[in-house]
């Protein structure tokens, strides 16, 4: 997949090359469509002050994998991301998954056992969210301006709680929030840095754990110069169960009533089966 | 060979996800005569499946578990159709023991607490032995010896209830309002404590209504047919937690690990396996018990998530 993803990389970049040396910029590439409206933060789409023009000359990206499908051999997906920028300047790469309420429990010794005693809901709440740059993220993060780029702490810092609570006991069920989703690989820690080769060719692998929630992630590429953005392309990825799996899951949440009667069929069937099978053994 | 499980959402080796189906069946119904759930449920949970999920598709493989299972029994002629029948009937006044169970607390319990209730469900409800063999001495009624003549057990008051019903397969001759009436408690005792009741009600057939333990057996693997089926409908109809490839899964690991428990029982007198049964469940019990007083790892984990519209 690697090489198959840096020969896609030389591809783009001669196909660019190319395309400057002609004129026309790349209108048709899909990797330069505006931001779309699904999958974004809930301040909406880009602040004004990021030039995020579909034909940015500046930045174009692309990735190895334009949807994760989750098929029944489904073990989780590295996706890699590429794309060429014009030098100078540093990439910042935002990935978030789509937002939804998230509850949050603690436990406590109640009686000399540990009971789920405290609880609190957390609104917009990114499915998934990583974030990789070509430098140091908080060198990067402390010069950019604006708060456009947040990084994890600063995006879960303005997620709303759906119940108010006092401010240092929020921060705590965030923490343990950030602590749950990072074990299960969806916030995580640290995706590889973002290479820069030649000074314009950067690439960045996409880690997704098997245990990946369904919808549209929002990945975002940020061109920074001195501090400031000044070229930002967005590109959906969907991310969905497709085949056998797709019509299992889809048939257990619209279908609980006759997928059940499957269900004790099937097993009734199969252990029958199974019964008469070992008795002749 | 992993394999993605498409309701509890993850991916799993194949033979990791069967491995519970097939250590708890040839553990439970080959060496013990028991239906393994006590052990399969707990280790689902600790190879990640989600609780909610781990125990409904378990229920979807106790189902093929006791239908293999009452096979053999009712072949065996162990099945008292007429006493699981009229049981069923009192079982099903549960629906006021469902009302009853809102008014409890619920929401915050530990997930443990409901496992600790499906330990004792299944430890006690598949007790006595597939076959029955040896499983006799645990159960039988002491007053056998003094029996009065001519009649197979002692009468009580009971005996003199109203609506009196012929159930040939267990030699008795009693009020139906007394099954109707046990199904009616345990229904109610299920719903409030989510057991399956079978420990109250495998003691109740053999002492209350003085069945023969064989037929206790029998019947009780008839009940827990419909009580796993019904959970697993109404699993998958509220909660969408059944997850079909795991119970596959469960089921085909338990065909194939119940012969190997059965030539394990084979080697050993019934006594040692007794005493390994009740060693497995203390220890399981032991590790649930620690669970709950251990300082956990993590404080925090997070509950089903609702994407807003």
């Amino acid at each position: 997949v690697r090489s198959l993803g840096l020969l896609a990389c030389l591809a783009v970049l001669l196909g660019a090359t190319g395309a400057w040396a002609q004129g026309p910029r790349l209108e048709s590439a899909p990797s330069l469509l505006p931001a779309p409206s699904i999958g974004a933060p809930p301040d909406g789409a880009v602040p004004p002050s990021v030039p995020n023009e579909p034909t940015t000359p500046d930045l174009i990206m692309d990735l190895s994998l334009a949807r994760v499908s989750i098929t029944s051999a489904f073990q989780g997906e590295s996706i890699l991301l590429f794309g060429m920028f014009d030098p100078p300047g540093e990439i910042v790469v935002v990935v978030a998954g789509p937002p939804a309420r998230e509850t949050v429990m603690r436990k406590q010794r109640f009686m000399g056992i540990w009971l789920n005693t405290g609880r609190q809901a957390f609104d917009d709440v990114p499915a998934y969210y990583a974030i990789a740059a070509s430098q140091p993220l908080q060198r990067l993060l402390a010069r950019s301006a604006g708060g456009e780029i947040l990084s994890l702490e600063d995006r879960l810092a303005s997620l709303k709680p759906a119940t108010p609570r006092d401010a240092a006991e929020l921060a705590r069920f965030r923490a343990g929030l950030v602590e749950v989703k990072r074990r299960e690989g969806l916030y995580p820690a640290a995706i590889g840095q973002v290479t820069v080769q030649a000074g314009r060719l950067f690439r960045v692998d996409l880690p997704f754990p098997s245990r990946l929630p369904e919808g549209v992630y929002d990945i975002r590429v940020y061109l920074l110069r001195e501090g400031k953005i000044v070229a930002a392309v967005s590109r959906p990825l969907p991310v969905g169960k497709v085949g056998f799996s797709a019509q299992l899951a889809g048939w257990s949440a619209h279908e609980g009533a006759l997928y059940g009667v499957g269900a004790v069929l099937m097993a009734l069937l199969v252990g029958w089966l199974g019964g008469a099978v070992m008795r002749r053994l | 060979v992993e394999i993605y499980l498409p309701v509890a959402e993850l991916s799993m080796n194949v033979f990791r996800a069967a491995g519970p189906g097939r250590s708890g069946r040839s553990a439970g119904s080959g060496m013990f005569g028991v239906g393994g759930g006590f052990l399969a449920t707990p280790m689902l949970i600790f190879v990640g499946i989600p609780p909610a999920v781990a125990v409904a598709s378990q229920a979807n493989q106790v189902v093929a578990n006791s239908i293999s299972s009452l096979q053999v029994q009712w072949r065996r002629g162990n099945v008292d159709l007429r006493m699981g029948l009229v049981l069923l009937a009192g079982r099903h006044a549960r629906i006021v023991g469902r009302r009853l169970a809102v008014h409890l607390p619920e929401a915050d319990r530990p997930d443990r607490f409901r496992h600790c209730g499906a330990l004792c469900r299944d430890a006690v409800d598949h007790w006595p032995a597939d076959d029955g063999r040896e499983s006799q001495h645990l159960f039988q009624a002491p007053t056998q010896s003094r029996r009065p003549r001519g009649k197979l057990h002692t009468h009580y008051l009971v005996h003199r209830l109203p609506l009196k019903l012929r159930f040939y397969k267990s030699k008795l001759y009693i009020s139906a309002l007394l099954p109707i009436g046990l199904g009616f408690i345990i229904g109610v005792l299920s719903a409030i404590l989510g057991v399956g009741g079978g420990f109250v009600l495998v003691p109740a057939m053999i002492y209350l209504l003085g069945m023969p333990t064989a037929v206790v057996i029998g019947t009780s693997n008839f009940q827990i047919l419909f009580v796993a089926a019904n959970v697993t409908f109404l699993q998958a109809a509220t909660n969408g937690t059944v997850d079909v490839v795991l119970a596959l899964l469960l089921i085909l690991g338990g065909v194939v690990g119940a012969p190997i428990g059965a030539r394990l029982a084979a080697k050993l007198p019934g006594v040692a396996l007794r005493a390994l049964m009740s060693l497995l469940i203390l220890l399981v019990a032991a590790e649930l018990l620690t669970e709950l007083l251990r300082t956990p790892s993590s404080l925090y984990s997070l509950g089903a998530r609702e994407v807003l519209p």
